[in-house]
């Protein structure tokens, strides 16, 4: 079994703008991947280039081992939710879970099943006879959530799929995403929130139609060479900080607060040593900052 | 590839009927629009006339009144040996109408089932008559023998089509504005990703649709019967026949132009475009011989023009299935099938 999605040097250009420029990037099965970005740096085109809506210009894109020129037929495998919600506002949550049901030949039983548990995993169980239209922005993505999920995809596309959706829920979700993968299913998800990303199994950062890093959260931040941060409040500022300094410790001042940059979380106990600080905080290294940092190299 | 799945379409028709079953004001439109247009439309303007086939039996007695047909521009006149020949022609609608000249009394025969022409043929027969009485002194009988023997009343005419317009109208926007709704919230494109098939979409939506075309058409056909006691000599089932053929294009033909558009509001501005002319060309409030004849080409190529012409000789004359197939139904069928290849072939997955 080779990767869930395969691209190599894939070229999309819409006009002047190229969108995907020689894009090359691996997914593999069974995991969930975050592809982070800017707005226009071409996620959505990727995601519409692998379920086949788009027709490349050029480069090699295999979507389950299939070709994309031949993606129709395995689309029963593949679940596509897109940034607009695709539901019908004037079904009920159930036809509507019917209808996309219906389209990959879902018995009945197995389809009131199947609804019954989604309903319950989105929140929305007892609404089922509720107008899609009545509901709010979040119920509705969360509908539309559902309605990708009714066949139990292998590969899941989900573009910005927890816009608008509170975060206890977002978290529900998240944690439903990782049962998938375990389960061995492809979650690929697109989204520009960096706390999202860093659920993420695998992270892609693509920028101007490339990806320009690639890796679990804490290898990009590696790769960036992004280290934590101990915030030091000390009595007597000057004198502490040149007495780190002389040990080689690598200290910035800020608003009072000395900022001490670590190798390892090792150092902490030897920081002790030299000083006793008042009050102190560790700061991790964010993961948007690696991000800025690997795109600025880029 | 095509892939036809009976299935799915059952699953795209069935999600049409469960969308507009919850559409009252749709549903409301359906039932009354057809008795609001009778209204509007029952009174139609008789305008000029140009090529009435006028068939002419001289059995002597009225050289005037004969020249005098025979002067008039518009008419084109077919001489005939005798009035059973008149009338068989008359009624295979080969004829507009006939005027049989013996001595003793003059005998318009005419077509039942287009008002205008009838009333164009017997003025002017009308008239020549009183011309020459006036020049011979004595006074000018004229009778008149409606072949399908019933006092004609302009919603007979206008009724049968009516109902193809009104379902033709009704299926062509609500189908263009679906299709502009499943582009703007995003389903067809899910369904491009999905087992369904482009065929499957489109012949989801004619089954869809072709069950509020037959509430719609049976509401206005009783209407029309009943309310406007229009004849009914046909099967109503073939009628209905007519009118799901006629729906069926006009689904195809709005999803086609539903490409054309980018919002509801754009396909509002269709009406002008392709409702209008299907009223005022196909020859039902004016007949096809009033139609400036460089003109007409269009209306033969107007699915009303035949829709009605094959309704009005079911309700009117009694035509059967076999009767009409030719070429109304061959019309419309025509026309089907070349807007459901349109209609599929604009539903492309791929975007460049």
């Amino acid at each position: 079994m080779g990767p869930a999605i395969s691209a190599r040097g894939v070229v999309k250009s819409f006009g002047q703008l190229r969108v995907l420029d020689e894009l090359t990037l691996d997914i593999p099965r069974g995991v969930t991947y975050c592809l982070l970005g800017p707005n226009g740096s071409g996620k959505t085109t990727l995601i519409r280039a692998i379920v086949g809506l788009l027709k490349l210009d050029a480069g090699d894109l295999k979507v389950l081992g299939t070709p994309v020129s031949r993606v129709q037929e395995i689309y029963s495998k593949i679940g596509y939710m897109t940034q607009h919600k695709a539901l019908y506002p004037d079904l009920t949550l159930q036809e509507n879970l019917e209808f996309f049901a219906g389209l990959y030949g879902i018995g009945k039983q197995e389809r009131e099943q199947r609804i019954v548990e989604l309903l319950k995993m989105v929140n929305l169980q007892g609404l089922s006879r509720r107008l899609a239209g009545a509901l709010s922005g979040g119920m509705y993505q969360r509908l539309s959530l559902a309605c990708t999920l009714i066949h139990e995809p292998e590969l899941l596309l989900l573009d910005e799929p927890t816009v608008g959706v509170d975060p206890r829920l977002r978290q529900t979700f998240w944690e439903y995403f990782e049962r998938l993968a375990s389960d061995g299913k492809t979650v690929l998800i697109t989204t520009h929130l960096m706390d999202e990303a860093e659920k993420c199994r695998i992270v892609g950062y693509m920028k101007a139609g490339k990806m320009t890093a690639v890796g679990s959260p804490d290898e990009i931040k590696r790769q960036a060479g992004l280290k934590p941060h101990l915030e030091l409040w000390l009595k007597d500022i000057e004198s502490d900080c040149a007495r780190l300094r002389a040990e080689g410790y690598e200290i910035e001042i800020l608003d009072g607060v000395a900022r001490l940059r670590l190798e390892s979380h090792k150092q902490i106990k030897s920081v002790l040593e030299i000083v006793s600080p008042l009050d102190m905080r560790l700061k991790e290294p964010m993961l948007e900052e690696a991000f800025l940092q690997l795109s600025e190299a880029a | 590839m095509i892939q036809v799945s009976l299935s799915r379409i059952g699953v795209v028709a069935l999600r049409v009927v469960r969308q507009l079953k919850r559409d009252r004001r749709t549903i409301g439109l359906i039932a009354f629009a057809p008795i609001v247009l009778m209204i509007l439309f029952g009174y139609a303007l008789s305008g000029e006339m140009s090529g009435v086939a006028l068939g002419l039996v001289d059995e002597g007695g009225h050289p005037a009144l004969r020249s005098h047909l025979e002067g008039i521009e518009d008419f084109e006149i077919l001489r005939l040996g005798s009035e059973s020949d008149a009338e068989l022609l008359v009624s295979q609608g080969r004829l507009n109408g006939a005027v049989v000249l013996q001595p003793e009394e003059v005998r318009v025969l005419l077509d039942a089932s287009s008002l205008q022409i009838s009333q164009a043929i017997l003025a002017a027969a009308q008239s020549g008559a009183q011309k020459e009485a006036a020049s011979l002194q004595r006074p000018g009988v004229v009778t008149t023998r409606y072949l399908f023997g019933y006092d004609l009343e302009m919603m007979d005419t206008v009724g049968p089509a009516i109902l193809g317009l009104v379902v033709f109208f009704f299926t062509f926007i609500n189908a263009a504005i679906s299709f502009i709704r499943e582009r703007s919230q995003g389903t067809l494109e899910k369904f491009m990703v999905s087992p369904l098939s482009r065929v499957e979409i489109v012949l989801g939506y004619v089954l869809g649709f072709s069950l509020f075309t037959l509430l719609q058409s049976t509401t206005t056909l009783l209407v029309v019967t009943f309310g406007f006691k229009v004849p009914m000599r046909g099967n109503p089932l073939t009628a209905l026949a007519v009118v799901l053929l006629l729906g069926a294009g006009a689904l195809v033909l709005g999803s086609f132009l539903s490409n054309f558009a980018r919002s509801e509001f754009q396909v509002v501005q269709f009406i002008p475009l392709i409702i209008t002319p299907q009223i005022v060309l196909c020859g039902v409030w004016w007949p096809m011989q009033s139609i400036p004849e460089f003109i007409r080409p269009i209306s033969y190529m107007l699915p009303l023009t035949y829709a009605g012409d094959a309704l009005r000789a079911v309700m009117l004359k009694g035509s059967s299935l076999t009767e009409i197939l030719f070429p109304d139904l061959l019309a419309l069928a025509v026309f089907f099938l070349v807007f459901f290849a349109a209609a599929t072939l604009m539903l492309r997955r791929q975007v460049d």
